[in-house]
């Protein structure tokens, strides 16, 4: 037998990724002894919390979570408040800090919108990692408009070795669309309902050495890696949600009519067989 | 937790199952609980519920065709859970049969006598029901039932599954129809799942009601030309269902896609980082020079 943690990651594979939440949870409850394997190794929709000193939103996921409390990058607080909730070192802080302002200003520039926040820690062997969160939610504003959210989870590890960096990056996008229709009686008697749901998640990896000048050269750096590959993931997912379900649904059914193309082949076979004599 | 909540839990994620791979989830799910015994008699319903709900198929012994298991297809419905007596109706060979629902496979055939007035009718929607299949379904089966307790109802079911689990991707398409003849009224219900997982998880989810209304030209009293009529009016409605599904990937493609997140910024070039940083930051951080550790 399997390790139980690689069967319950199979099964996030495999179930509808709008029931991740309430499936991760019942995990946790069927095997509390895996809880924090899997809290760590599965992303999850980013929860959108309040900074009480500065009134600020920012995202909460696994990286800023001590006990139940989730700290926030603009005040360095942590909510509900803690006594001794874990804190980057000064001098990461202080990179965490411009680390925020900077990949803000990329999230105007790109969603137009929605909430970014940085985390960073301090590791053991000398370097460190971060996690890069953008969250945006669409609230349509007629009925017949789609809603729609995309969570962007970016944790990377650099670890610096003279004036070189090496990054490693393991970029999460999840992105959720969801269009409800509902149309009253026709004059032929005829009246529809529905709601077509296109829902999940794509994750890739990917490393890279940059030179070092100063603390900020990790700022400029992750943000070109991090930018590449949104820009990348974001041509995948446009082709995965909207090209490869899309032909799997014509897989399924064609809207033309199978008999008259197999007629129509037949026929076709048929006069090249009689030109042919 | 308690070896039943675990079960019920698990029950659930069976029950959520994509198509085709029910028995990739069994296999987590029996590695997570460990405990084939209680496992084995605990998940009985949800598989079973999964399979009525999903219209799996079944090939019947003796014929050369397959018949959808669902609630429908139950011959006696005497309580909502299944006891040893259990049996399902293939009416296209008027044959019953036992179910397995672990291993899907039928046993025990026996003959069943189908109701006379009802049986005309529904043949004939099963010819034109198997026509509209072979027109568009490549790989689909259908069964046509008549109700058991009034003769001018039908139930139509249509199933189509592609299962590509090397190419990491499943599809299905489920279709109902209930006609009733007396009330002239068609009510429809399509749902497609899709399941495309490489390097992720995504999922095309969709449910579809329509009520439709039928045309005073259908009379039971006359078969083969009014299920013809009834199926017509079926193409028409899955096939507009189709384009109207297009057409949704097109405006989330185009709108919602886009509103979430640009392509590139307004500037139409990517961001310039060192500007950014050179503006962003005061003397406080250039100055502290010489790399981060």
């Amino acid at each position: 037998m399997s390790d139980p943690l690689d069967s319950m990651l199979d099964l996030m594979r495999r179930l509808p990724p709008t029931q991740i939440e309430e499936n991760v949870s019942a995990l946790v409850d069927i095997c509390p002894d895996y809880a924090d394997d899997l809290l760590g190794s599965v992303d999850q929709p980013l929860k959108v919390k309040t900074d009480s000193a500065t009134g600020k939103e920012y995202l909460a996921c696994d990286y800023n979570r001590d006990g139940d409390s989730y700290r926030s990058p603009w005040s360095n607080e942590y909510n509900p408040p803690l006594d001794d909730g874990t804190v980057p070192s000064v001098k990461l802080r202080k990179l965490e800090i411009a680390a925020n302002e900077a990949f803000d200003t990329y999230r105007e520039m790109y969603y137009e919108g929605g909430i970014s926040s940085v985390y960073l820690w301090d590791l053991d062997d000398g370097g460190f990692a971060g996690v890069v969160l953008f969250k945006k939610v669409l609230t349509p504003s007629s009925q017949t408009e789609s809603t729609g959210s995309w969570d962007s989870i970016h944790v990377f590890e650099a670890s610096e070795r003279g004036r070189q960096a090496h990054y490693k990056l393991t970029s999460t996008i999840m992105l959720k669309m969801i269009n409800s229709s509902e149309k009253q009686a026709n004059e032929d008697g005829k009246k529809t309902s529905g709601e077509i749901g296109l829902s999940g998640s794509m994750t890739r990896q990917s490393e890279h050495d940059f030179s070092v000048q100063d603390s900020t050269s990790h700022i400029t750096n992750t943000g070109r890696i991090i930018e590449d590959m949104e820009i990348k993931m974001r041509g995948l997912l446009q082709e995965v949600y909207f090209g490869k379900t899309k032909d799997i649904v014509y897989d399924l059914r064609s809207v033309e009519d199978l008999e008259q193309t197999r007629r129509q082949r037949d026929l076709q076979k048929e006069l090249v067989g009689f030109i042919k004599r | 937790m308690e070896v039943s909540e675990r079960i019920q839990a698990v029950s659930k994620f069976l029950l959520e199952s994509p198509p085709g791979e029910i028995n990739d989830v069994l296999n987590d799910v029996r590695n997570i609980i460990a405990d084939d015994e209680s496992l084995q008699q605990g998940i009985a319903p949800a598989l079973r519920e999964y399979n009525l709900v999903q219209f799996i198929t079944v090939d019947i012994p003796g014929s050369n065709h397959q018949s959808i298991i669902s609630k429908i297809a139950l011959v006696n419905k005497s309580s909502d859970r299944e006891d040893a007596s259990e049996r399902f109706l293939d009416p296209r060979s008027n044959t019953t049969f036992k179910f397995d629902h672990l291993s899907l496979e039928a046993s025990d055939p026996q003959p069943y006598e189908p109701d006379a007035a009802s049986e005309p009718f529904r043949t004939a929607l099963e010819a034109s029901t198997h026509a509209y299949l072979s027109s568009h379904f490549p790989d689909g089966t259908a069964s046509v039932f008549s109700s058991p307790d009034n003769p001018t109802v039908f139930i139509i079911q249509i199933i189509a599954n592609k299962y590509n689990p090397s190419n990491f991707w499943s599809g299905r398409w489920r279709s109902e129809y209930k006609v009733n003849l007396e009330l002239r009224l068609v009510q429809g219900k399509i749902g497609v799942n899709v399941h495309y997982y490489e390097q992720g998880n995504v999922q095309l989810a969709t449910n579809h009601e329509v009520s439709l209304s039928l045309p005073p030209t259908i009379f039971q009293s006359s078969p083969t030309q009014s299920a013809a009529k009834v199926l017509a009016l079926i193409e028409s409605e899955e096939g507009e269902y189709q384009t109207s599904l297009t057409e949704t990937y097109q405006d989330m493609s185009e709108k919602t896609y886009k509103t979430l997140r640009r392509a590139l910024p307004m500037t139409r070039s990517k961001m310039d980082w060192d500007k950014v940083m050179g503006y962003k930051l005061g003397a406080e951080l250039s100055a502290g020079k010489g790399g981060f550790s």
